[in-house]
């Protein structure tokens, strides 16, 4: 009889941990807009890896030099030592959880407000964050999207190249649509 | 005094020489000659879908040295062909295992390309996540 029972549980634990979905995407697009007196600046990575289970965790990753700008030479400026380094710190992630999972219904179509909070990590310096959302379920597929801000001083990306031409605050917007 | 226009022209010839190199074989390959960055000008650094993709699984620092912001002409087998949602034509070739391959995004959206056909490509390396990627890429062959 313990034997049947405990056979019983460890089945119920197993589908527990195997209901769980995995949504994924390698082309997941985030986009940063910087707005100063002197000019917009506006970048877009089209490779952003992005990983949803439907229990909560959620995950973003990027490779910095994929930003592409209009302007090559800000991309070029973008991605030195003083700024991006980008050939030290080649990587951004975000690693954390959408807090009220509990409210979206994967199986129902519908556009559910959502809140992610987590490890936002940008030039090897690691800050939590907070970013309101929208999830969307259309048809079976699943889709995020957020706009949020973030201070390139909490980054450490400070100096001159900063304080002339990017604002202090970015605005970043994170669209991902997963297979 | 002969000695002297000698040495002239022949300090000429090399400066001539010199020109020459630079501006007509050198500079014609890199991207500040062209302005904005041209792939299709570019030599590019030429290696298989599987060695790149094993080297990024061996030691992602030294291969980052080698390759990032490169041009990068890869060749493999295409293990997927896919439309992003934003329209954007990628191909991933298999790399040296089952679980990181060679992610590349091409420039032109409508080129075609077979699933399962041995390919060449030439993009610019941006690093590795769990693919290593490449973006705006052109068809070689």
């Amino acid at each position: 009889m313990k034997k049947v029972l405990l056979v019983a549980v460890a089945f119920v634990g197993f589908t527990a941990v195997h209901a769980q979905k995995i949504y994924a995407t390698k082309s997941a697009q985030v986009k940063f807009f910087s707005s100063t007196k002197a000019e917009d600046i506006e970048a877009t990575n089209s490779q952003a890896e992005s990983k949803l289970s439907d229990k909560g965790p959620l995950m973003f990753s990027l490779l910095i030099k994929g930003f592409r700008f209009e302007n090559e030479l800000m991309q070029e400026h973008f991605n030195e030592k003083d700024y991006m380094n980008s050939d030290q710190y080649p990587k951004s992630e975000f690693k954390g959880t959408i807090t009220n999972v509990a409210t979206v219904n994967f199986t129902k179509d519908g556009a559910y407000p959502v809140v992610a909070e987590g490890n936002l990590t940008i030039r090897g310096v690691t800050q939590k964050v907070t970013a309101k959302g929208t999830l969307t379920v259309a048809g079976g597929k699943v889709s995020t999207k957020s706009v949020f801000k973030i201070k390139a001083k909490d980054f450490g990306l400070t100096g001159k190249l900063i304080t002339g031409t990017i604002s202090e605050e970015l605005e970043i917007t994170v669209t991902a649509k997963y297979d | 005094m002969k000695k002297k226009i000698i040495l002239s022209i022949l300090a000429l010839i090399v400066l001539v020489i010199i020109g020459v190199w630079f501006f007509v074989i050198y500079a014609p390959t890199t991207s500040w000659y062209w302005g904005n960055r041209n792939i299709a000008r570019e030599k590019g650094i030429t290696v298989t879908a599987t060695a790149i993709s094993q080297a990024y699984t061996n030691n992602e620092d030294s291969a980052n040295k080698l390759y990032l912001n490169k041009a990068i002409q890869v060749t493999g087998e295409t293990s997927e062909v896919k439309k992003t949602e934003d329209g954007k034509l990628t191909v991933t070739l298999k790399g040296a295992d089952a679980f990181s391959g060679v992610y590349c995004t091409l420039k032109d959206s409508t080129a075609s390309v077979q699933n399962g056909a041995t390919v060449t490509l030439k993009g610019i390396c941006t690093g590795h996540l769990s693919d290593v990627v490449i973006i705006d890429a052109i068809i070689v062959k």
